[in-house]
C-alpha cells in the first residue's frame, strides 16, 4: 500500500534525468567552464587578496619578522587604524579647517536652491546633504592643546593628494574640452593633432618624469636653456615645495589629457547636427553654439571624465616618486607613496594594509557614483 | 561643434592647435634630442644647437652601448614577455567569461556579473600588499609568474566583451545551432571571429597596461634582472647623475618604442575602446 503512493524508482530516476539533463542545468555547467578561467584569477588575485588585506591590517605585521617566522604577527584589532587616524588630547570643534567646509555648505546651498528651481532631485540634494554633514562632523577632530596626531606624516600626504587632484584636474578638463570641441571636425589634419595629443598617454610613468626632469631641471633642462637665452636664472624647482607640486602637476596634466580628450570628443559627435542647424537659422553666433548646444550636450561626458581623473589621479605614485622623490622635504609626499613606504620601508605591513583600506573607502565612494552613473547610461 | 559655415574659424583653430601641439611635442622632442647627444657633449651643456632640441653633434652610440652590454635588453625582453603573455592569456580568459555571461542563460549569471562589475571598484593599489604576502608565502617574487598573474585579474577585459557579445546579431549563431553545433564550435568559429576588432582593442588596452605598469612590478620584481623596463628606467633615474644624461633619455626611448610602435598602427582600436568604456 506504501509503495503505490511513494513514486516509483523510474519515475525518480525520470525526475533526476530531467533536473540534472536539463538544458538550463547544462547551460549552467557548460557556462560556469567558460567563466572558470576569468573566476580564478579574479578570485585568486583580486577577490582574496583585497578580503586578505583587511586581516593583516588587523595585525602588527612586520615584514622581515614575518618572512622568517610566520607567527611572528600580533592580532591588534583596530589599532593600526587609530595610530594612522587619531592622535593625542583629541578635540573637536565646529570651526576647524573652515574654509573647506564653507565650501561644503555653499555647494549645499547651491543644491537645494537647484532643487527648489526643480533641476535637481530631492533624493540628490537629501544624499549630498547627508554627505557634507558627515564630512563637517568628521572634520571637526583634530589634535587639542599639546595633542598631537599619532601619523602626522599620514595627514601631510592625505593633504598633498588632495591639493595635487585639484591643482591637476581643472586644467585637465579645461584643456582636454578645448581641444575637443576645436578638433570635432572630419579632417585629415584634425585627425593627426588628435593623434599628436593622445601620443603622451601611452607612454609609461617612469618616462613620462624622466622627461619632464630634462624639461624642468635647472642644470640641463629646456626651461633653463630658454631662460638662459633671456639672461634669466632657472627656478630652482626642486628645492621649493610649491613649485615641486606644480612640477608633478604640469607632468601629470601634458601625460593624460588624450583620455579625456577622446571621451568628449565621442560626446560631441554624439550631439544631433540639427541642433546647432537650427540655432544658427535664430541667429547664434559660435559662442552662443558652445555655451547653449554644446555644453549642456556634454553633461554626460563631463561628469564621467571627472569621476574617472579623481579615481585615477587620487592614486598618483610614480610621478611624485621618481619626479620629486616626494621632497623637498615631505611637500609632495602623496597617499599611495606613503602607503608604499609604510609597508616596504619601514616594513609595516598591518598599518600599510590598514592604509590601503582606506584608500579603498575613499576610492569606494567615487567608484560607486562612476558605477552607478555608467550603468545607468548603460541602460538608459 | 560642426561649424560649416565658418571657414575663417576654422583656420583659427587649425592656427592654435598648431601652436599648442608644437608646445606638446617641445618635451618629446628634446628627449629624442638628448638621445643622440653623447654624455661627455651633454655634461658641457645640452643647449649645443637650437637650445638642445636638434641632435648636434649627431651620435647614436647611446643606443649602440645600451643594447650592447647593459641590462636594458633584459629588461626590455622581461617587459617583452610579460607584456605578450598577460595579453594573449587576457584575451582568452576574457573572450570565455564575456561568451557565458553574453550568451548563455545560467543560474546565478545576475549574480556573478554583478560580482565582476563590483570588482570594478577595487584599486590596485588596495591589494599590493597582500598580494606581496601571498607570493612570498609561495617563493615566488621576482618571477614572470608574479609579474603577470596579477595582471590577469582585471575584471575591464570580461566586461569590454560582454557588452560586445551582447551587441551581435544572434541570427548566424541560431543557424549554426539549428545545424547542430554546440556552443564551443559557435564560440570558436563564429564569435571569435566575428570580434577581431573587440579583440584587437582589449589587446592593446592590456599591452599598454602590462607594458607601463610600475607599482606592482616595483614590489614583486626584487632582483635586477628580473626587473622590467619601466621599474628599470625608475631605479636609474633614482641613482642620476648628470653624466649620463644621453645614455638615460636612450633607455627612455627603447622604453618607450613598442608603446609608441602599437598606439600608431592600432590607435583606432584604442579610440573605440575608450568610447566604448565611457558609454
Amino acid at each position: 500500500m506504501k509503495d503505490s503512493d511513494a513514486p516509483s524508482n523510474a519515475t525518480v530516476l525520470a525526475s533526476v534525468r530531467r533536473v540534472c539533463f536539463s538544458r538550463r542545468t547544462i547551460a549552467t555547467v557548460e557556462a560556469y567552464l567558460f567563466l572558470l578561467p576569468f573566476l580564478i584569477a579574479f578570485g585568486l588575485f583580486l577577490v582574496y587578496p583585497f578580503i586578505k588585506n583587511f586581516w593583516i591590517s588587523l595585525h602588527d605585521w612586520d615584514l622581515l619578522a614575518v618572512a622568517f617566522n610566520p607567527d611572528a604577527k600580533e592580532f591588534v584589532g583596530m589599532k593600526n587604524y587609530v595610530r594612522t587616524l587619531w592622535g593625542r588630547r583629541m578635540t573637536w570643534d565646529i570651526t576647524h579647517l573652515w574654509h573647506i567646509k564653507s565650501v561644503l555648505a555653499i555647494g549645499c546651498l547651491i543644491l537645494w536652491f537647484a532643487t527648489l528651481r526643480g533641476s535637481a532631485r530631492l533624493g540628490t540634494a537629501v544624499f549630498w546633504t547627508v554627505v557634507a554633514v558627515t564630512l563637517v562632523v568628521v572634520l571637526g577632530f583634530h589634535p587639542g592643546e599639546r595633542g598631537r596626531w599619532y601619523d602626522k606624516e599620514f595627514w601631510n600626504a592625505v593633504r598633498n593628494t588632495f591639493v595635487f587632484v585639484a591643482l591637476a584636474i581643472p586644467p585637465i578638463m579645461v584643456i582636454s574640452l578645448t581641444l575637443a570641441v576645436l578638433l570635432n571636425r572630419p579632417t585629415r589634419t584634425m585627425a593627426v593633432f588628435r593623434t599628436l595629443f593622445y601620443l603622451p598617454q601611452v607612454l609609461s610613468v617612469a618616462v613620462i618624469t624622466l622627461v619632464w626632469w630634462y624639461m624642468l631641471t635647472p642644470g640641463q633642462g629646456l626651461l633653463a636653456n630658454v631662460m638662459r637665452l633671456f639672461d634669466l636664472t632657472p627656478f630652482s624647482w626642486t628645492t621649493d615645495p610649491i613649485l615641486a607640486m606644480w612640477a608633478i602637476v604640469i607632468a601629470t596634466v601634458w601625460w593624460t589629457i588624450g583620455f579625456p580628450m577622446i571621451v568628449l570628443l565621442a560626446g560631441l559627435q554624439e550631439i544631433p547636427k540639427d541642433r546647432y542647424e537650427a540655432a544658427r537659422l535664430d541667429g547664434a553666433g559660435p559662442i552662443a553654439l558652445t555655451w547653449h548646444i554644446t555644453i549642456p550636450g556634454l553633461k554626460r561626458p563631463l561628469v564621467f571624465v571627472f569621476l574617472y581623473e579623481v579615481i585615477s589621479h587620487f592614486q598618483v605614485f610614480g610621478q611624485s616618486h621618481l619626479l620629486t622623490g616626494g621632497g623637498p622635504g615631505d611637500a609632495t609626499q602623496t597617499f599611495v607613496r606613503y602607503l608604499y613606504q609604510t609597508g616596504f620601508r619601514d616594513n609595516e605591513l598591518g598599518r600599510g594594509a590598514a592604509m590601503s583600506v582606506l584608500l579603498f573607502l575613499v576610492m569606494a565612494i567615487f567608484s560607486f557614483l562612476y558605477l552607478k552613473f555608467s550603468t545607468q547610461r548603460r541602460t538608459s | 561643434m560642426s561649424n560649416i559655415g565658418y571657414k575663417p574659424l576654422y583656420w583659427l583653430s587649425v592656427a592654435f592647435l598648431t601652436l599648442f601641439a608644437i608646445i606638446w611635442c617641445l618635451p618629446l622632442i628634446f628627449m629624442v634630442s638628448l638621445s643622440f647627444q653623447s654624455d661627455e657633449n651633454l655634461i658641457v651643456s645640452t643647449a649645443h644647437f637650437a637650445l638642445g632640441l636638434l641632435p648636434w653633434p649627431f651620435t647614436p652610440e647611446n643606443y649602440v652601448s645600451l643594447l650592447g652590454f647593459d641590462e636594458t635588453p633584459r629588461w626590455f625582453l622581461n617587459s617583452f614577455i610579460v607584456s605578450v603573455v598577460s595579453t594573449l592569456t587576457v584575451l582568452v580568459i576574457s573572450a570565455s567569461a564575456g561568451y557565458a555571461f553574453a550568451r548563455i542563460d545560467f543560474a546565478g549569471r545576475r549574480f556573478v556579473f554583478a560580482f565582476v562589475l563590483a570588482g570594478m571598484m577595487i584599486p590596485g593599489e588596495g591589494v599590493f600588499i597582500s598580494l606581496y604576502t601571498m607570493f612570498a608565502d609561495w617563493q615566488a617574487h621576482s618571477t614572470y609568474f608574479s609579474l603577470i598573474a596579477p595582471n590577469l585579474s582585471l575584471p575591464v577585459g570580461t566586461i569590454l566583451l560582454t557588452q560586445f557579445f551582447r551587441g551581435i546579431s544572434r541570427e548566424i549563431e541560431e543557424a549554426a545551432e539549428i545545424d547542430g553545433a554546440n556552443r564551443w564550435v559557435i564560440f570558436t568559429r563564429i564569435m571569435l571571429p566575428m570580434s577581431i576588432p573587440a579583440l584587437t582593442t582589449l589587446a592593446i588596452i592590456t599591452f599598454l597596461w602590462s607594458w607601463n605598469s610600475y607599482l606592482w612590478p616595483l614590489v614583486t620584481a626584487q632582483e635586477r634582472e628580473m626587473y622590467t623596463i619601466t621599474v628599470g628606467l625608475g631605479s636609474t633615474q633614482q641613482g642620476y647623475t648628470e653624466e649620463n644624461t644621453g645614455r638615460i633619455m636612450a633607455q627612455g626611448m627603447i622604453a618607450s618604442f613598442p608603446v609608441v610602435f602599437l598606439y600608431l598602427f592600432l590607435q583606432r582600436y584604442l579610440i573605440r575602446g575608450i568610447v566604448v568604456q565611457s558609454k
